[in-house]
């Protein structure tokens, strides 16, 4: 029964403490056509959720909703889409389920799921939408800048846009990051105002090794226990290594926000907004202090997935989406090798990020080397893309922590050079990357 | 045996009545990723409640956490018939509640959504009878 009485949730909208503007009031009333109501209305629900008394302009929107997650997706775009809706925001594509250039990643063809989720990621292109269909839309030129206000809804975005760029946004999930980028307007709420950025918890990783530290999976690993340990408090973290690059931010926010709810963190002296401890808690003291240890990195590894006795079966990479740096990363360390043919090795990455990698002949280098490159989508989901299946080493701590509940998969979790040798030889080879 | 209710007071999110027995989650949950919305089946391995069904169920939950898929996991999970009949957070969860409010609105439902505190959520355990009224008042029946 799609488009479903309006008035139905009069009684929700007018408890809040919510001012709205005269444009905001013509946009709930229906003036501006049923799509912008039905966002408006949503808007107003989640100030009214948030306690918030002023909605705010945005510049910016990255949307998740064309990640098909069931037919209720589409028959929202479709609601809107029928009932005239546009955006009023830049509006980037996050990854979809199915790669709209690629039809062996998931075939179209060959269920209802995948025939929608392609229908799906071209409802949002009809709406509008940048169709980058990345979930590291920060690696691409034209991003929002410090203090911008924006929408970001893919977790491990929304923590590195608050985190590494200094721009705003709350946790914004699927339709409400749609309703935001149609009306251009968010809840002027949480993370968007300055107290509620203010580090809480401390975790000191200064004591750690430094040649640990300079471990690639370190990042990872260190994602997950904050994402277990800092509840809904606001991290900040001390003793990063000079070396730490946006690769390794990104690590963090991926593995932070997988493992909990971390839409901000603070590294100090590396991230914008925490330039000095006393900056990034905002001249408070910490409620908690946590020094993490290097037994603690190697429970974590351990709870994020076992060496068992089966054979590796591949290797999966791009767990956020690969960079360009991390492409470069890639082809030095294999180095003119090629993958064990008996292993299935996947690497993720953006449109862009292709075309980069293709100028310097990285991809047909990497394709002749036996590594499957796919855009678009990912392959940490369900269902599997094409021989994924077995004992999986990925360097992503959000692809160890989510593959285990959706696909057929046993993941080990290992550094990216862990696992281009693992992937070389055919069998897992580790280093002693803990050794202290 | 004498018979001891509990009463709670909650903030109403999403509007609307429910009768049935409660599901408590001891921790957070991602509607994408750790549960099957085909199935209502709680998915995370790393979750207590793993493999725990929410159909029809009053579905206590501290918060939804992590991915931005949770309002889609809900609205689908609402569709299809396998999702909870109310949802009662230990925190105002705006995910779960767009979900609920995109659901209703889609699918003309009644799911509430409401809002009591992890504290009062303690009163609450799982198999109990619950019933939710659309001001917000949560009742337990032992």
């Amino acid at each position: 029964m799609i488009g479903a009485d309006m008035d139905a949730t009069k009684e929700v909208l007018v408890t809040g403490e919510l001012q709205l503007n005269e444009l905001d009031q013509a946009r709930l009333d229906g003036r501006l056509g049923k799509a912008m109501q039905f966002a408006m209305q949503t808007i107003v629900t989640a100030a009214h959720i948030d306690q918030a008394d002023a909605l705010i302009d945005i510049s910016f929107a990255h949307i998740d909703a064309c990640f098909y997650n069931g037919r209720a997706h589409l028959d929202f775009v479709n609601y809107m889409l029928d009932h005239g809706a546009s955006l009023a925001v830049p509006s980037w594509t996050n990854n979809g389920l199915v790669s709209l250039n690629d039809l062996s990643v998931r075939d179209p063809l060959a269920s209802r799921e995948m025939h929608e989720a392609r229908e799906l990621m071209q409802a949002y292109v009809k709406l509008g939408c940048n169709p980058v269909w990345t979930c590291a839309p920060y690696q691409l030129p034209g991003r929002p800048g410090l203090g911008d206000h924006i929408v970001g809804s893919e977790s491990n975005a929304v923590s590195f846009y608050n985190s590494v760029i200094g721009a705003r946004s709350n946790m914004y999930g699927d339709y409400l990051d749609v309703c935001a980028a149609i009306t251009g307007r968010v809840p002027f709420s949480k993370l968007h105002r300055d107290e509620a950025r203010a580090a809480q918890i401390l975790f000191d990783v200064g004591s750690i090794p430094q040649a640990v530290r300079n471990n690639d999976l370190f990042y990872h690993l260190l994602g997950y226990i904050v994402g277990r340990k800092c509840g809904n408090r606001v991290p900040a973290i001390v003793g990063l290594p000079e070396s730490c690059d946006e690769d390794d931010l990104k690590a963090i926010s991926a593995a932070a926000s997988s493992a909990g709810s971390v839409p901000l963190f603070h590294a100090v002296g590396i991230t914008p907004e925490a330039a000095t401890l006393e900056i990034a808690f905002q001249g408070r003291q910490p409620t908690q202090v946590m020094e993490l240890n290097v037994d603690d990195l190697r429970q974590a590894r351990d709870e994020l997935g076992k060496n068992s006795d089966q054979p590796l079966a591949g290797v999966a990479l791009g767990t956020p989406h690969f960079s360009y740096t991390e492409f470069e990363r890639l082809v030095n360390l294999l180095d003119g090798r090629s993958i064990d043919p008996r292993l299935t090795f996947y690497l993720s990455t953006s449109r862009h990020v292709f075309e980069q990698a293709k100028q310097q002949g990285w991809i047909e280098s990497l394709q002749q080397a036996g590594v499957k490159i796919i855009t678009d989508t990912c392959t940490y989901f369900s269902p599997a893309v094409n021989g994924l299946h077995g004992k999986i080493m990925t360097n992503s701590a959000k692809w160890a922590y989510y593959a285990p509940g959706m696909l057929p998969v046993d993941v080990l979790i290992a550094s990216l050079s862990e696992c281009i040798e693992s992937a070389v030889s055919g069998e897992v080879m580790l280093d002693q990357w803990d050794a202290t | 045996m004498s018979k001891q209710s509990v009463d709670i007071e909650g903030r109403v999110l999403i509007a609307g009545s429910a009768d049935g027995p409660a599901l408590v989650l001891d921790e957070t949950l991602s509607f994408w990723g750790g549960f099957d919305p085909s199935n209502g089946e709680i998915i995370d391995v790393h979750h207590p409640q793993y493999r725990q069904l929410v159909g029809g169920k009053i579905l206590c939950i501290p918060q939804s956490k992590g991915s931005a898929g949770t309002p889609g996991g809900i609205a689908e999970t609402l569709r299809n018939g396998s999702g909870p009949i109310a949802f009662v957070l230990g925190e105002p969860d705006v995910n779960i509640s767009v979900g609920t409010l995109v659901a209703n609105r889609l699918y003309d439902m009644n799911i509430p959504v409401l809002e009591i505190s992890r504290e009062r959520m303690k009163q609450i355990k799982t198999g109990e009878a619950v019933f939710i009224d659309r001001n917000g008042r949560l009742s337990v029946n032992r």
